[in-house]
């Protein structure tokens, strides 16, 4: 059996019949069979997006730490790359984590599009070979052909509206969550990633059926509901309205204390950091919110146990415009 | 600095090839669609036969040898997939395209540049065969509506809306046309005006075609079951007893009071016209069956997909093999047979042929490739 045969066998069959039966008890209705289909993968999926929001925010706390890294070896590449990776290590933040929900994404993707394309009869072709994949429950046979309208759009058919909608939401979810960083080339990346993910999904989204664009419209809608619950907070999007200041997770709050504390003890950061005047860079917000005014109006804190205490402080008191 | 510059360059690089490659792999992925190719079944007129291949191709071949009658026409300026037979009216030849565009070409003229309906723009996809009759042409459309054409200046006499899609191909008997939809329901239209006389619901989609036999209609449903319906009430006769593994998708076949209703999952169901009953057990044919068969001198000629043909013998309900032209050849197109030949349109994801084969003996008279070099 070669590898389409299995795609087709196993994840296909899968997504195939699972839509399929899932509509018989959504009224025969493709599009509210989607929007549950993707709640259901999206539920599925909260460790993995909690984890990793709670990692991008876990970045953002070691930001200061970075920052002085980049001070220290400024003049050895090698040693300071070792350095972050140490770091990265030691606190359990992985940089590459934010992928790895959209990555998982991929194959789902892949066979909805298929799915929607075969159950809704796009090709004939398509449809005759469907027969093979189906499993032999009678609601599934009946079933089909589904229903392609839902809303003002077919889910066979690019819409342009729809389109819209994910780049917006992409662009939301997406602003929500970018570090606001000290280090110009991860706030140059971020912005990129800010503004090139929205486009090209939006892109995309005019090329495909739009009922996979209708997944990727409720995805975005439902990343943004897990990150406020994360977080706490509307993150980048409401800094000044924000209701607390980063919510970094229990676990990676301890590993960087406890990184912050062996770093102390080895007298690789100096106590006196504290003393240091701001520069450019330093008057920067890298709190998610309402941090500027604390951080900002001095200089880094002396170790991200600050940062916490901080954070806490500021869950009760929040400071008064100077 | 230069490092420093460098390092942002390259991380920007390395993010844009991340993206590209989550983009590339979704985008590759979902682009393997499935191509339309088409399945045309032939049809023949006199000693001619018409068939479209899978590039776009009108053939007109002499019965006996497969020599053209006149060069092959090309229905659009890009190959258009046509998925149902032929219709033949006087000198006048009609095929309906996936592109959404009734073809007419003169027989007499020939290899001249076709015409089409509509003009200008184009219809939803058009799978259904299109059918000639009362100076009319009658096609099934995915936009769900029954057209009927004047069949000499080609412009819309009538139209007829269904709930859903039409891929099933009209039957026209009497002044009565029999035609399923993806609604679930079966339709009897007055052929002249388009007026509805009756509708029969089913338990599931309908892409067959009908059969009409003895004042009664037979048709399969995606529910798996086959009906029989009373072709002036519409009224249920009987729904089969068995309840097959998969769609029925061909048109079934009548032979001595016997219904012979070949399914999506391999097997041919045996039945009394009258009942619905099982005469014999299911014939299993190893491979799905989505071709139309046709009954020869008492044989039923049935090809599987997999490109295998089988001779089913009415008397005693006993399958033979007549023969096998499969080596990664399909048979989707409903078989036509005259003068006790079968003809055959098998494809490949390249190219297509056309067999013809002895119904008796199973030997192959002739073939032709419809593929271009």
């Amino acid at each position: 059996m070669g590898i389409g045969e299995l795609w087709n066998a196993r994840p296909m069959a899968l997504m195939l019949n699972g839509l399929v039966a899932l509509s018989h008890y959504l009224f025969g209705s493709f599009g509210l069979t989607i929007i549950v289909l993707t709640i259901i993968i999206r539920a599925c999926m909260y460790p993995l997006t909690a984890k990793q929001i709670r990692s991008s925010q876990a970045m953002q706390a070691l930001q200061p730490k970075l920052a002085e890294l980049q001070k220290k070896y400024a003049r050895d590449r090698q040693k300071l790359t070792e350095e972050q990776m140490k770091l990265y290590k030691q606190s359990g933040v992985s940089p590459a984590g934010c992928a790895v929900p959209m990555i998982i994404q991929m194959p789902i993707w892949i066979a909805l599009y298929q799915s929607i394309v075969r159950v809704l009869a796009v090709v004939p072709e398509g449809l005759l070979d469907l027969s093979r994949y189906l499993w032999s429950w009678s609601i599934v046979y009946s079933m089909l052909p589904l229903n392609n309208n839902f809303l003002w759009f077919n889910l066979m058919r690019p819409d342009i509206p729809l389109a819209v909608i994910v780049g917006a939401t992409m662009w939301l979810s997406q602003k929500m969550v970018t570090p606001v960083t000290t280090d110009p080339q991860q706030r140059s990346q971020s912005q990129m990633m800010l503004w090139m993910m929205p486009l090209m999904f939006g892109f995309l989204a005019m090329s495909f059926p739009s009922g996979l664009a209708l997944y990727w419209a409720v995805s975005n809608v439902i990343s943004m509901v897990i990150q406020y619950f994360v977080l706490g907070n509307w993150g980048s999007l409401a800094r000044s309205t924000a209701r607390g200041p980063i919510a970094t997770d229990k676990k990676y709050l301890k590993r960087i204390t406890q990184v912050d504390k062996t770093s102390a003890d080895i007298g690789a950061v100096e106590a006196d950091i504290v003393e240091t005047s701001p520069t450019k860079e330093e008057g920067l917000d890298y709190g998610v919110s309402g941090d500027k005014r604390q951080v900002g109006r001095g200089s880094y804190p002396s170790s991200l146990r600050a940062i916490s205490r901080q954070s806490r402080r500021s869950k009760h008191h929040r400071p008064k415009r100077r | 600095m230069g490092i420093k510059h460098n390092r942002r360059l390259w991380g920007k690089v390395l993010l844009l090839l991340v993206v590209l490659l989550i983009v590339g792999v979704t985008v590759s992925g979902c682009y393997s669609r499935t191509p339309t190719l088409g399945w045309s079944g032939a049809v023949v007129a006199d000693d001619t036969l018409f068939i479209a291949s899978v590039e776009g191709k009108l053939f007109a071949l002499n019965t006996s040898d497969g020599g053209p009658r006149w060069p092959d026409v090309s229905l659009g300026t890009s190959a258009v997939a046509v998925y149902g037979s032929p219709a033949v009216e006087g000198d006048l030849v009609y095929v309906g395209g996936y592109n959404g565009k009734v073809y007419t070409i003169s027989s007499s003229l020939g290899a001249k540049k076709p015409w089409v309906y509509p003009i200008d723009e184009n219809l939803e996809p058009i799978v259904s065969g299109v059918v000639a009759a009362y100076g009319k042409v009658y096609f099934g459309c995915s936009d769900g509506k029954v057209y009927a054409l004047n069949a000499a200046e080609l412009y819309k006499e009538w139209e007829f809306p269904t709930g859903d899609k039409i891929w099933s191909t009209p039957v026209v008997d009497g002044e009565t046309i029999y035609i399923g939809s993806f609604d679930k329901k079966l339709y009897a239209l007055n052929a002249m005006d388009g007026s509805k006389k009756w509708e029969f619901e089913t338990g599931g989609a309908i892409a067959a075609t009908p059969l009409v036999y003895n004042n009664t209609v037979y048709i399969g449903s995606f529910d798996r079951y086959l009906y029989a319906a009373d072709a002036n009430s519409g009224s249920l006769r009987w729904r089969s007893e068995v309840e097959a593994g998969k769609w029925y998708w061909a048109k079934p076949v009548a032979y001595n009071n016997v219904i012979y209703a070949p399914n999506l999952d391999h097997k041919v169901y045996i039945l009394d016209a009258n009942t619905g009953r099982e005469v014999a057990g299911a014939v299993d044919l190893k491979s799905p069956i989505s071709s139309s068969p046709v009954v020869v001198d008492g044989k039923v000629i049935i090809a599987s997909q997999e490109g295998k043909i089988y001779s089913l013998d009415a008397s005693n309900n006993q399958v033979s093999s007549l023969a096998n032209l499969g080596d990664g050849e399909k048979i989707y197109a409903p078989l036509c047979a005259g003068d006790g030949v079968v003809y055959i349109h098998t494809q490949t994801s390249k190219q297509d042929t056309l067999y013809a084969l002895n119904a008796q003996t199973g030997v192959t008279l002739w073939s032709l490739s419809l593929t271009g070099e």
